[in-house]
């Protein structure tokens, strides 16, 4: 075969890449991004790199004004770091959150040991925000024969794991930036046979075996760039370059060396970017095949009686699995409710129930809309939505009206639809909590309140139909972190923003010029745990808010008016005749401008910084709410007061 | 293939490498070229390695001394 006709020679020219750019158009980063998100081979990049450079060079703008966001990246390494560090600087500024300005330090050839070690190397002046270490490849070898026992190469192993590591701490520790380590790339080479993995002295084994202490051992600090299993997913042969190594140091070939490029950027978006937390589904030809509306129950294509029926109901057992990590599913499908339901509800095949989704939206509005709809009623932001589609029409009307949501587009084979979502990459864990697994229960019960809350007539009987109990108690030691948590998080309903560290709570507690309570709320779909926290200080007759938060959770539940109830109460017990509340504005809080007036203080100061409000005790009856109110806060410390200020 | 050809093909590498133009011809060297330096020089061979599909080995690259050289050294390594 001539070579001309070769894949090498296919055209990697990005016509309409080059187009827009010479138009000086700024479709042009919209674009460059695209084909660098599709681009697998060096030889695609390379010229996709060289136009940005060139783009860049010249001025041409981001559209509307996006600005990327600076990084100082420094990398550090066994091999010579050129091209790779163009590759990652390319990576980075098509990056799909908007991209970085990369500022880049480059280590010297194989000297990422002392540069690390010495604590006045020119890596620590840079102060870089991230550092990536590629340790050297040719040096992970088990120093020992072929024969030895397992343990002997295991200890070996887990020696240069630690190492590697130990190394990694010291850089965190100086340069307090996140660290990314590149592992080791598997070989392509057959010797020495069979035996390769019946021992870990072969490097094959040895080195899967140190990238898994790696794994296993890291910091939290430490993100490991799985390079084993890009030069697996790649295929060894294609990821190994001899040649590149002996003439300029390469760590790999030109392609595996795209692939970590790519997964840096992606690691180092990942550290910045905000995560997924629900994925969108369509319901015809994405978690079936056919239309129900049409085809009807019986006709629908799911199950084990075809290979269609198969990739289905194995795309249904993927996305069940995601609420695990924490994904939230929902339904947004163009249907009549009734006909979508009833698959979930009556076909045996289906591996997804009605359950399984904090949200189903079966109606015939626009997707966009009602995926607005909800994360409003999920108090969700949409940056956090997934949607996925298999109607390229659906994608781009969200893309349009929903910008911040991110689609997964499905291709024509239902077999491929699990790749396609798991190779957006979209639900990578983190770390997974406890909390995580949990949250699925409490955002579900929230959709059954907001459904609750469509379909009643007034206010009154919904909150009537929630069954609410509160419990109001005085700040407990038991419960300072929570206590401390809240006032450090609370920015929107936090009348004067005043933080306390958990010390500070205590002492709240400890001095007994203070009244302090705290709420907490459940209703018949659940527990919100503590929920409402206010410090009062006794200032003579005056009974001073220095404090009074509330999870925005619970909004518009009356717990505001026992809250007031519980203030009016301890302000009487106190010997207080007036209480007085007050507002200090942020950006965030104004939704608690007009609080108290609402709950019928009077303004006796109103300025821009500061507004204060009155009530008076005597002249006061308690609202009457729908929360039963199960306990009250104790009295604690009044003596003390009463003793300590005869006024009182 | 010719020389002549190989330098045609060569002059669409160069444009996806460097960020100035180039005019490839076959006394070019690294030297006439401000960008040209021992580091973009990996990413060249590279790119001429993609483009033509052909691996060189080791030391050859070192003992060409201008783009004829290379282009040369280029027909030499392509199956006939």
């Amino acid at each position: 075969m001539n070579a001309i006709d070769a894949p090498a020679l296919a055209s990697v020219s990005h016509p309409t890449v080059k187009a827009l750019w010479s138009e000086n158009n700024p479709k042009f980063w919209r674009e460059l991004g695209l084909c660098s998100l599709r681009a697998s081979s060096f030889a695609e990049v390379l010229p996709l790199s060289t136009i940005r450079k060139r783009a860049v060079k010249q001025g041409l703008e981001h559209p509307d004004g996006a600005t990327p966001v600076a990084l100082k990246l420094a990398i550090v390494g066994g091999c010579s770091l050129f091209p790779f560090h163009d590759l990652t600087e390319h990576f980075l500024a098509v990056a799909p959150c908007g991209g970085f300005r990369t500022d880049l330090f480059l280590g010297d050839y194989d000297n990422y040991v002392s540069e690390i070690l010495e604590a006045d190397s020119p890596l620590y002046q840079f102060a870089p925000d991230v550092v990536v270490v590629i340790p050297a490849f040719q040096r992970c070898r088990y120093q020992g024969r072929l024969f030895d026992p397992a343990n002997a190469a295991r200890e070996q192993a887990q020696q240069s794991a630690t190492q590697l590591l130990d190394l990694c701490r010291t850089l965190h520790e100086r340069s307090k930036s996140e660290v990314l380590l590149v592992n080791y790339p598997l070989l392509p080479y057959f010797d020495p046979g069979p035996y390769r993995v019946r021992t870990l002295a072969s490097d094959w084994s040895f080195r899967k075996q140190v990238n898994i202490e790696l794994g296993l051992r890291a910091q939290p600090y430490v993100n490991i760039c799985d390079l084993e299993f890009l030069s697996a997913q790649r295929g060894t042969l294609a990821s190994t370059d001899e040649r590149g190594w002996f003439e300029s140091k390469q760590p790999c070939s030109a392609d595996l060396q795209v692939d970590l490029a790519r997964e840096v950027a992606h690691i180092v978006s990942g550290l910045r970017a905000g995560p997924k937390k629900i994925a969108v589904l369509d319901l015809d030809n994405t978690l079936w095949g056919g239309v129900v509306g049409d085809d009807g129950l019986d006709g629908i294509v799911i199950g084990d009686t075809s290979p269609r029926a198969e990739a289905f109901k194995s795309f249904q057992h993927f996305l069940k699995t995601l609420p695990e990590r924490g994904i939230l599913l929902a339904v947004c499908s163009k249907n009549d409710e009734d006909k979508a339901l009833e698959p979930f509800e009556k076909h045996p095949e289906m591996v997804l129930r009605r359950g399984d989704f904090v949200s189903f939206k079966a109606n015939w509005r626009a997707k966009s809309d009602n995926i607005r709809e909800m994360a409003r009623e999920l108090n969700l932001g949409l940056d956090s939505f997934v949607f996925i589609d298999d109607n390229p029409a659906e994608i781009e009307i969200v893309r349009q009206f929903a910008p911040e949501v991110t689609g997964i587009l499905l291709g024509s084979d239902p077999a491929l639809y699990a790749r396609e979502v798991m190779n957006a990459r979209l639900f990578e864990p983190r770390t997974i909590t406890v909390e995580d697994a949990e949250r699925t229960e409490l955002y579900k019960q929230e959709a059954q309140r907001q459904t609750l809350e469509s379909s009643f007539a007034d206010m009154d009987s919904y909150l009537e139909s929630l069954s609410m109990k509160c419990v109001i108690a005085e700040f407990r030691p038991v419960d300072v972190p929570r206590i401390a948590q809240l006032i450090g998080r609370s920015n929107q309903f936090n009348c004067t923003t005043r933080r306390r560290t958990e010390a500070e709570v205590q002492q709240v507690i400890d001095d007994p010029a203070y009244c302090a309570y705290t709420m907490r709320l459940e209703d018949r779909f659940g527990d919100y745990g503590l929920i409402a926290v206010v410090v009062a200080r006794v200032e003579g007759a005056l009974f001073l808010i220095d404090t009074w938060l509330m999870s925005c959770r619970v909004l518009k539940r009356q717990v505001e008016e026992e809250t007031v109830n519980e203030m009016v109460r301890l302000a009487a017990l106190r010997g207080c005749n007036r209480i007085r509340g007050v507002y200090l504005p942020t950006k965030k809080n104004g939704m608690v401008r007009d609080l108290y007036p609402r709950m019928g203080f009077s303004t006796v100061l109103d300025q821009p910084e500061r507004r204060e409000f009155d009530l008076v005790v005597s002249a006061y009856s308690p609202t009457p709410t729908k929360i039963t109110v199960l306990g009250r806060a104790a009295l604690v410390g009044a003596e003390t007061t009463a003793r300590g200020n005869p006024a009182a | 293939m010719t020389q002549a050809s190989v330098l045609a093909q060569l002059q669409s590498v160069f444009d996806d490498v460097f960020l100035d133009k180039v005019t490839v011809t076959a006394d070019l060297t690294a030297k006439d070229v401000a960008e040209w330096d021992s580091l973009i020089h990996i990413t060249l061979i590279l790119a001429v390695e993609n483009r033509f599909g052909i691996r060189f080995r080791a030391g050859e690259i070192e003992a060409t001394h201008n783009v004829g050289d290379l282009a040369n050294l280029i027909l030499k390594r392509m199956p006939s």
